[in-house]
């Protein structure tokens, strides 16, 4: 909110404090000043000038060379590039040192090789004006010399407030005037208009407020005979200062003192009130109103309206009608001025999705005993701009009053809460300079808020009054105790732990990609209904109902979009080798059920081009390493890789799911080939994405550390030839059932196909690490391992050795 | 009989004859050879005990003694020249081996945490210290979570200062992390104090603004929590994590609905220790975050009784706390995962 300080001053004395001044007490008390704006700092070194000479400048046919006095004897030579200037005319001369908006700095200057000693300016280049032909030529009665900011009232300073939503009272120049008479502890300057009613406004325009509920109090007036036409300067000036524009005097009245007391208020053509009657109620479902701007709109039936005997003529507090509201040719209006309750007006303001200023101040909380005083003071006002008869014997329904809310409170609860001793006296004359009445009662104070503070309710509020305006520096530091153990971390937490460590370990660096994604591009590469038994993506995605832009509108089902996107990001950036992994959540949606599971996924890609490495492994073969790396690291031993081809932006030939005890976990595989293509990936890609939740069942597990066998191990080759059909892989587990606990462990070392080999078939290389715990193993037990183990898998799958 | 004499000179003359041999050896392997052929099982000095047999009882100790004596001297000057020729041999071969030492290293990938990562883990750090526990929650919130119980009934003015992203009529993305406080007060008997980070969501985004970012919030539920010890717990805290323990912070009154009293919270600029800089905007002092008493309408909803149970919170922003502490310029650094980027906060 934008507030004058000039216009503060209409209400408290703070001429003698410097702007920068106020705007710091304010802050540190709680009412944020955004910036502050000098009009008269702003237009330094910007005079009134008369033109003594109109010469042509020697080097340039277009430009005029002008001797300028700003007086007292000063004569400045100027070149100037307009035409609608002669000798003998005031001009608005910017000299050096002169700062004009735009940060455009004013210097001597040499122009075409003669000295230019300042700038004649243009309205435009004063910021007064979007456009402007020619420079701003002054009415010739204009005094040489004088400052242009005081010649153009620019004597003001405005400030901009962050006013947060509890401090509605402070959204007006009386509001803002009160709480700086409170900080400063000065009086407040009230003055009474004074009107000569003349008859009865209830005699011209009835009222009925039937819903006292949501309109507690309604305040009427009837003015006849006005002139509509624009405002004066001098209120046109103050609106513009609080960012409204001026329209005419009458809607003008309205926005003023709006900003001055902080009452909404709304002024209909009298002649538009069908049957000489306002009736406040709720709207008739399914009704259509036209707003003021024309826009039309269905009525759900919860809205509070404002009728006349036919017709709705304005939304309650949000916004009048296009049928009552003031013409050019308007000459009787009823002035409203009412309290409706702040729910009812936000309810209504949201569901219509409205803003305007009114709704705000009414949706926040004004003050209900301010009706009349507001009234009073736009009557004053139109009776001055608008001329016009004010009708006496005003309409202010006032049923059921809003009470003032009676707040008890011990010095001592203020003490235990802020951790320091207070005094009473001082406490009370805070709370008397904020407008409560204070008496004791028995041990307590009891409070009574004012009217303008709804956000005073119970005595934490009068805590915090008293905490903000002591100050919060007079609050001495003291550590708490430990009155008890401290718990745990969240398992979840201490897990995710984990699994950072291992993947920093393996080489991966940690992304951050947002949970919602593109629906389109989701769909597009994960493709919906990929029915992947035990694992994410089999739902609907969960929709965002007011997205930011298509690119962001559902929760991701997989880290998969997130994480490509990031690839190619950075492939793009031809940054070809890359190793990053992100835990998140994935969402997914059900009929009305959501889940939110912790998945990770890392994705790599290119290899990285080194002097020492051959740079021909596998990537594939790489990231399964990876996954073997961290089941080892969770102690999770069975384990199984398993061919897959169900997803559908991975190679269907390159792919493998993880089953882990039995249930799916997660997959890897190589992006799909076509996706690389169509994105220009011209390196590897390999995607890997496990289901945390699934992987972390059972952890923490426990280490069971085994005995070290004393005797030797012993390594032994062994080659089959088998269909290239077969997994290698799958055969390690019957040699191991085979041979029992002695095969230690088998490793495949070489793959080998063509040469003498059939076309079908290919040259699996294993070894065999045989270990006893009891004894060293004989050439004899060797042999008859060795036997057990070939006789078992050539005998299951008709393999032979090499 | 034989002549001992001769027999000496045959000592002699092998022994001449190694003697040479071993000075003129080139190489460790040369040497062996020689030390093979001459003082090995079938070498040389084993052929002389051939004569042993034809000399007289008192002449063969002589013998023994004198071959013996020729022995170790031969010994003695293999040993030497080994010696040598090793030395010599070994500088040859670190001559030889010689490698370009500007030659690049091995790579091997890195990994690095994500400097949002590496703030949320350091401020658990330094809060566990003082006995908080880590708690997360959902990021798809119940409305009653993330607003009504924390004290922002429908068609409240307060709604107003969150942009919030709707799911259906009662679910929302959380837009803060305070709804964690409300899960752990729920399910958790108090004395409490836990910290909550995590992912929030505001429908705004601009240059300073990303729609997805993090909070971190604490919480302390006990008999009796005052401003005071807030405030301490606040400088506690500012002080480990710029690691200067002169910092000072205050407190500036503000409003959030769930807290009351209510309170800005900032640090004195670490950068330039409150003189006054361009990342202070040359006010001496840094916004850190809000903070205030847990409102009692919060700890009702959360069902405490606010007459038994007393609190203090406090929230950061991660991607502020990692713009500050790590001087990143540009917000959508922190999405991009541009691994130049990432690869800084090894």
């Amino acid at each position: 909110m934008k507030i004058s300080l000039k216009w503060i001053n209409d209400f408290v004395d703070v001429q003698d404090v410097a702007p920068e001044k106020i705007a710091d007490l304010l802050t540190n008390k709680g009412l944020e000043v955004e910036a502050i704006e000098n009009k008269a700092v702003q237009f330094k070194n910007v005079v009134i000038g008369h033109i003594l000479e109109r010469g042509q400048h020697p080097n340039a046919d277009r430009l005029t060379l002008c001797q300028v006095t700003t007086g007292e004897g000063k004569v400045h030579q100027i070149v100037c590039g307009a035409k609608n200037h002669k000798a003998g005319d005031r001009v608005v001369v910017a000299l050096p040192g002169a700062v004009l908006p735009g940060n455009f700095e004013i210097k001597l200057s040499k122009i075409r090789n003669v000295e230019s000693q300042g700038m004649l300016c243009s309205e435009k280049e004063l910021g007064l004006s979007q456009e402007s032909e020619g420079i701003m030529i002054l009415p010739a009665t204009s005094q040489i010399g004088q400052p242009f900011a005081e010649y153009m009232g620019f004597d003001d300073v405005v400030m901009e407030l962050k006013v947060t939503p509890n401090r509605a009272d402070c959204l007006s120049h009386w509001g803002l005037a009160r709480e700086i008479a409170c900080l400063l502890d000065r009086p407040l300057k009230i003055k009474e208009p004074s009107i000569s009613f003349v008859g009865s406004t209830k005699s011209k325009v009835a009222l009925d407020v039937q819903d006292t509920e949501l309109c507690p109090r309604f305040t009427g007036t009837y003015i006849e005979g006005v002139r509509v036409g624009p405002s004066p300067e001098w209120m046109k000036r103050r609106l513009e200062a609080s960012g409204m524009n001026s329209i005419n005097n009458l809607v003008d009245v309205t926005n003023y003192v709006m900003l001055e007391l902080g009452q909404p208020m709304h002024a209909y053509d009298a002649r538009e009130i069908k049957g000489n009657k306002i009736i406040v109620s709720k709207a008739k479902p399914g009704e259509k109103f036209k707003t003021l701007d024309g826009t039309e709109l269905t009525l759900s039936g919860t809205e509070l309206m404002i009728r006349d005997a036919e017709r709705s003529v304005g939304i309650a507090g949000v916004v009048g009608g296009q049928n009552s509201g003031i013409q050019d040719d308007t000459t009787n209006v009823f002035l409203e001025a009412a309290y409706f309750t702040m729910e009812s007006v936000r309810k209504t303001a949201r569901q219509h999705g409205i803003q305007t200023e009114s709704a705000y101040r009414f949706s926040r909380g004004i003050d209900p005993s301010n009706t009349l005083r507001a009234a009073n003071r736009a009557v004053e006002l139109i009776l001055e701009l608008a001329g016009g008869t004010a009708y006496g014997d005003q309409h202010d329904s006032n049923p059921n009053p809003v009470e003032q809310k009676v707040i008890d409170i011990q010095i001592a609860q203020v003490e235990e809460r802020l951790g320091h001793t207070v005094e009473p006296q001082k406490f009370t004359s805070w709370m008397k300079r904020l407008g409560c009445d204070v008496s004791v009662v028995g041990s307590k104070f009891r409070v009574i808020a004012p009217l303008y503070r709804p956000d005073l309710v119970i005595k934490e509020d009068l805590i915090e009054e008293y905490a903000r305006l002591n100050g919060f520096e007079h609050i001495p530091e003291k550590l708490p105790t430990l009155g008890s153990s401290p718990t745990p971390h969240s398992q979840e937490y201490l897990l995710q732990q984990k699994v950072h460590q291992f993947m920093r370990a393996e080489g991966f660096s940690e992304a951050f990609t947002f949970s919602f994604v593109s629906d389109a591009l989701q769909k597009k590469w994960i493709q919906s209904a990929q029915n992947l038994s035990g694992f994410v993506f089999k739902g609907e995605p969960v929709r965002i109902q007011n997205p930011l832009s298509d690119e962001l509108n559902v929760m991701r089902q997989s880290l998969f979009t997130g994480l490509m996107q990031s690839c190619l990001h950075n492939v793009r950036h031809t940054l070809n080798v890359g190793r990053v992994y992100e835990l998140g959540y994935v969402f997914d949606s059900q009929g009305d059920e959501f889940s939110q599971n912790s998945s990770l996924a890392f994705i790599s890609w290119g290899q990285p081009q080194s002097l020492w490495s051959s740079n021909n492994a596998s990537l594939f073969f790489e990231t399964k390493t990876v996954v073997e790396d961290l089941l080892k690291s969770l102690l999770i031993k069975s384990y199984k890789f398993e061919a897959l081809e169900a997803v559908s932006f991975l190679h269907p030939g390159q792919t493998a799911s993880l089953k882990v005890e039995g249930k799916v976990v997660g997959f890897l595989g190589c992006v799909h080939p076509v996706l690389l293509e169509e994105e220009k990936v011209r390196v590897p890609v390999v995607y890997c994405e496990l289901n945390l939740e699934q992987l972390l069942k059972g952890q923490p597990r426990k280490y069971r550390t085994k005995s070290i066998s004393k005797f030797p191990m012993v390594e032994r080759d062994l080659a089959f030839v088998m269909p290239k059909t077969l997994k290698a892989g799958d055969i390690i587990a019957d040699m191991q059932k085979a041979a029992g606990a002695q095969l230690k462990s088998v490793l495949i070392f070489d793959v080998f196909e063509g040469g003498n080999l059939k076309d079908t078939d290919k040259s699996v290389a294993y070894r065999l690490i045989y270990q006893d715990m009891e004894k060293t193993l004989t050439d004899e037990d060797l042999q008859k391992l060795d036997k057990i183990v070939i006789d078992s898998v050539s005998q299951k799958y008709s393999i032979s050795v090499r | 009989m034989s002549n001992v004499t001769s027999s000496f000179e045959e000592i002699s003359k092998i022994e001449q004859a190694a003697l040479q041999k071993v000075s003129q050896a080139q190489s460790t392997k040369e040497l062996y050879d020689f030390k093979v052929e001459f003082l090995g099982k079938n070498g040389s000095f084993s052929g002389l005990m051939k004569f042993m047999k034809d000399l007289s009882p008192e002449d063969k100790p002589k013998f023994g003694q004198r071959v013996n004596e020729a022995k170790n001297r031969l010994e003695e000057a293999f040993t030497a020249q080994n010696q040598k020729l090793a030395q010599k041999e070994i500088s040859e071969r670190l001559a030889q081996e010689k490698i370009d030492v500007t030659l690049p290293g091995v790579t091997r990938s890195k990994g690095s945490p994500h400097p949002i990562t590496m703030v949320i883990d350091e401020i658990v750090q330094i809060l566990s210290r003082v006995g908080y526990s880590v708690r997360l929650g959902p990021l798809i919130e119940k409305d009653f979570y993330n607003f009504e119980a924390l004290n922002v009934p429908e068609d409240h003015p307060a709604r107003d200062m969150q942009d919030t992203f709707y799911i259906d009529k009662t679910h929302v993305l959380r837009t803060q992390t305070s709804p964690i406080q409300i899960r752990t007060m729920q399910a958790e008997k108090p004395p409490l104090r836990v910290v909550g980070p995590g992912s929030v969501f505001r429908c705004d985004s601009d240059i300073s603004h990303a729609p997805q970012f993090h909070q971190i919030e604490g919480l302390c539920i006990d008999k009796k929590v005052s401003m005071s010890e807030l405030k301490a717990t606040l400088t506690y805290f500012t002080r480990e994590f710029f690691g200067n323990t002169d910092i000072k912070t205050r407190l500036r009154p503000s409003f959030f609905p769930f807290t009351e009293p209510s309170a800005e919270f900032d640090s004195q600029c670490p950068f330039c220790s409150g003189k006054g800089c361009r990342m202070c905007k040359q006010s001496g002092w840094i916004e850190l975050g809000g903070c205030g008493l847990v409102h009692p309408n919060v700890l009702r909803a959360a069902g405490l009784n606010p007459d038994e149970w007393q609190g203090f919170a406090f929230g950061f922003g991660i991607e502020r706390m990692a713009i500050i502490k790590y001087g990143v310029e540009d917000i959508r650094l922190f999405a991009q995962n541009d691994i130049r980027f990432l690869e800084q906060f090894l």
